[in-house]
């Protein structure tokens, strides 16, 4: 729409319409449609962008400075009609890229307590024996210790549990085989499954709807007015935002990166093979070998989210592969035998490794990859025997150390950074 | 609800006067780009092929990428050139895809008489830490590998079967990229956009090419020359120049 030679009088009621229309559709959103805000229109209403937003929308238009005074009555507008549950904003460090939050699930108090209660709480399973909690233990970096997890009645399941260290920044898949879209959708999988909660969707609901304490605070975190709106949905984001809350930035590495901590030798020895210093020619340590870890384990949360074959099975045929892993999900031939790259935060507290399990020590994770592994045509060109003299692999077993940070897994609310309002 | 109040004025004034934002700009057309990989001959394929090298190995290729900078029409008429886009990451990493990758620009009707975009991640944006892009972005912490080497502008990995024996366990890495290599590329070729005839934009990328360009064919056999990351980009410089050369444009 163009104002130029237009009436002022005229461009400030276009603008001022224009404002209002913007406003009227939010809050259509909200109070009518009952979705709520974009995450990108949730920070415009709780901060100081609110105005460049306007201003983008409204004065863009041409309007001009003029429109500045219909601002504030629009802020005012705004103050008057706030949503009840407000988002709450969970510092992130600043070495981070912002977690990506979905527009339809955004942290709010209400729903982020209940996900923690309800991540700890056995309800969720058909005998009310086994909690997200069980498999997933805090002190273990929300891993539980064993080679393959064991479910309710004993069950012994296909793979090792991950750990949940910084585990809403992942963005692209989860799983070992990349199965989950996203939290909220994976949080589905393990009530059902029969190795892990052997759960039904609809007995859990029914509890839920009966529970004294749950029903009223799954009605206030998600707006719900009757009991038959209760779905799976509204569980698995609740234990999605328990789930982004789990913030790690404090390890020793971390505060390396930051300045306010050094390495000691054996560390900086080991964190040149991880980061492959040796590629530089000149630089102090030339000489040494590169480990290649960074391609896939890249910080800061140590994983490019990829899926690889980092060589754990000699596969002269890619059908060989005892768990196909990707290739189950793609059906592709050459994605049998390739797993995603897990976090290395916190690694030294989850024992055992790999996605069976298969290693019980960190030594035996730094022989794997210093032999270069087993062959199969889809490993990564990236693992190869390295070279590594016992030294070295010290180093690189003292740097894997210093991605623990204790004051993640110490942590009493099972997240690390303090919530403010905003 | 006392809230609905105040919508009231809104409303009204919505229905005496407010049309939708955007008018209809008749004078735009979309244009997508098909981004094709090739190896030699033939159509790039992740894993899935078998590709001769010149001197005899065979490889697999399991990774090609490059970034684009300010990707850009040259008008006819020589007026300013039409950005595109800042920045793109072409790139071939599974056996799932398909040889070509297409993006989708709008841009304005009328004749031009050419294509330019940088090869790698220009200055400005080389210089930014991947924090301060989206997690999901394309300057995303992905392809950046630290604080001196900066972002990766292309890489090419595959694995070669050196003795002919059916197994390719020989890696192949080629990392490449820092300011001082990136590169502007231009085609010169007239085109017209109108928005309904418009023809086909193909941008073709030949890892072969780059290897090898049918004089001189780099080592891959020299254990020196099958790993190329980081700092030592000197040893891959003849890689990046062949790469730069052997793009070619398609306009059908
Ligand atoms: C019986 C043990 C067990 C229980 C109970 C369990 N998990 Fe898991 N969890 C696992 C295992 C094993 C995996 C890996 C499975 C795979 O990748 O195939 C996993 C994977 C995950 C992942 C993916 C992490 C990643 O990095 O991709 C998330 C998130 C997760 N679980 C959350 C939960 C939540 C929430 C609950 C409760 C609703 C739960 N888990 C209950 C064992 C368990
Ligand atoms: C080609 C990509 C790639 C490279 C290079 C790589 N890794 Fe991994 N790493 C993976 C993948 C994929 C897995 C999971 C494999 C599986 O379980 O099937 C993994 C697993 C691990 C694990 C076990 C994690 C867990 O939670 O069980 C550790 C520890 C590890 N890698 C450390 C390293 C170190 C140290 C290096 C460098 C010497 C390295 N990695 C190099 C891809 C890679």
């Amino acid at each position: 729409m163009r104002l130029e030679g237009i009436h002022p009088y005229f461009t400030i009621v276009v603008a001022f319409c224009h404002c209002l229309y913007r406003l009227f559709s939010s809050f259509k959103k909200i109070f009518i449609e009952g979705s709520p805000l974009s995450s990108e229109e949730r920070a415009a209403w709780t901060s100081e962008q609110t105005r460049r937003v306007l201003r983008r929308s409204c004065a863009a238009k041409g309007a001009g400075g003029e429109v500045s005074v219909f601002i504030a009555a629009l802020l005012l507008l705004l103050t008057a009609c706030q949503p009840a549950e407000e988002p709450v904003l969970i510092p992130e460090p600043e070495a981070f890229a912002s977690i990506i939050y979905p527009s339809d699930n955004p942290t709010t108090r209400a729903g982020l307590a209940l996900g923690r209660d309800l991540f700890f709480d056995p309800i969720l399973s058909a005998d009310s024996t086994i909690s997200c909690g069980t498999c997933h233990q805090p002190e273990r970096a929300f891993t539980d210790g064993l080679e393959k997890s064991i479910g309710i009645y004993g069950r012994v399941g296909r793979r090792n549990a991950p750990g949940l260290t910084n585990v809403g920044y992942l963005y692209e898949t989860l799983f070992w085989d990349g199965r989950a879209d996203n939290l909220e959708a994976q949080a589905l999988h393990p009530i059902a499954e029969a190795n892990e909660m052997g759960g039904s969707w609809p007995l859990v609901v029914s509890k839920l709807r009966q529970h004294a304490d749950y029903w009223p605070r799954l009605q206030e975190a998600f707006g719900l007015t009757a009991k038959k709106e209760l779905s799976p949905d509204h569980v698995g984001k609740a234990l999605a935002q328990f789930q982004r809350s789990l913030i790690s930035g404090d390890s020793k590495y971390d505060r390396v990166e930051r300045g306010v901590d050094t390495y000691d030798e054996l560390e900086a020895l080991g964190y040149a093979i991880f980061f492959d210093l040796a590629d530089d020619p000149d630089g102090a340590f030339a000489n040494l070998p590169t480990g290649e870890c960074a391609h896939c384990h890249t910080p800061p949360h140590f994983t490019n989210q990829r899926f690889f074959n980092n060589g754990l099975d000699l596969a002269h045929d890619l059908a060989d592969f005892d768990d196909a892993g990707r290739g189950a999900i793609t059906e592709n031939p050459f994605d049998r035998g390739v797993f995603r790259t897990p976090t290395l935060r916190n690694i030294a507290l989850t024992a055992p490794y790999m996605h069976d399990g298969r290693m019980k020590t960190l030594a035996e994770v730094v022989d794997h990859y210093n032999s270069g592994g087993q062959y199969a045509e889809n490993r990564s060109a990236n693992v190869f025997p390295l070279g590594l003299n016992p030294r070295q692999k010290a180093g690189l077993l003292a740097f894997l150390q210093t991605l623990t940070d204790t004051s993640f897994v110490n942590n009493e609310n099972y997240r690390p950074l303090q919530l403010s309002g905003e | 609800m006392k809230s609905y109040f105040y919508f009231l004025l809104p409303l009204l004034l919505l229905i005496v006067s407010c049309e939708d934002d955007d008018d209809p700009v008749s004078t735009e057309a979309e244009l997508s780009i098909a981004f094709r990989g090739e190896f030699g001959e033939d159509d790039l394929a992740i894993q899935s092929a078998t590709y001769d090298y010149p001197t005899g190995e065979q490889l697999k290729v399991l990774l090609f990428q490059y970034y684009l900078s300010d990707l850009e029409l040259l008008p006819a008429d020589g007026g300013d050139a039409v950005r595109l886009s800042d920045i793109e990451l072409i790139r071939w990493m599974s056996a799932t895809e398909g040889p070509v990758a297409t993006k989708t620009y709008t841009v304005p009707t009328g004749d031009y008489q050419g294509i330019r975009f940088g090869l790698g991640v220009k200055p400005e944006l080389n210089a930014q830490d991947p924090n301060n892009s989206p997690a999901d972005g394309t300057l995303n912490e992905n392809e950046f590998w630290n604080a001196s080497a900066r972002y990766v502008f292309a890489k090419i990995e595959a694995n070669a079967d050196m003795e002919g024996d059916g197994v390719f366990d020989t890696p192949l890495t080629y990392h490449m990229g820092s300011d001082a290599l990136y590169t502007t590329i231009t085609f010169t070729q007239d085109f017209s956009l109108d928005g309904s005839n418009d023809p086909q934009l193909t941008i073709i990328s030949d890892v072969l090419a780059a290897l090898s360009d049918g004089n001189n064919t780099f080592d891959i056999s020299d254990a020196d020359q099958q790993r190329v990351h980081g700092g030592n980009q000197a040893i891959a410089s003849d890689i990046w120049n062949r790469l730069a050369n052997q793009f070619e444009l398609e306009v059908r």
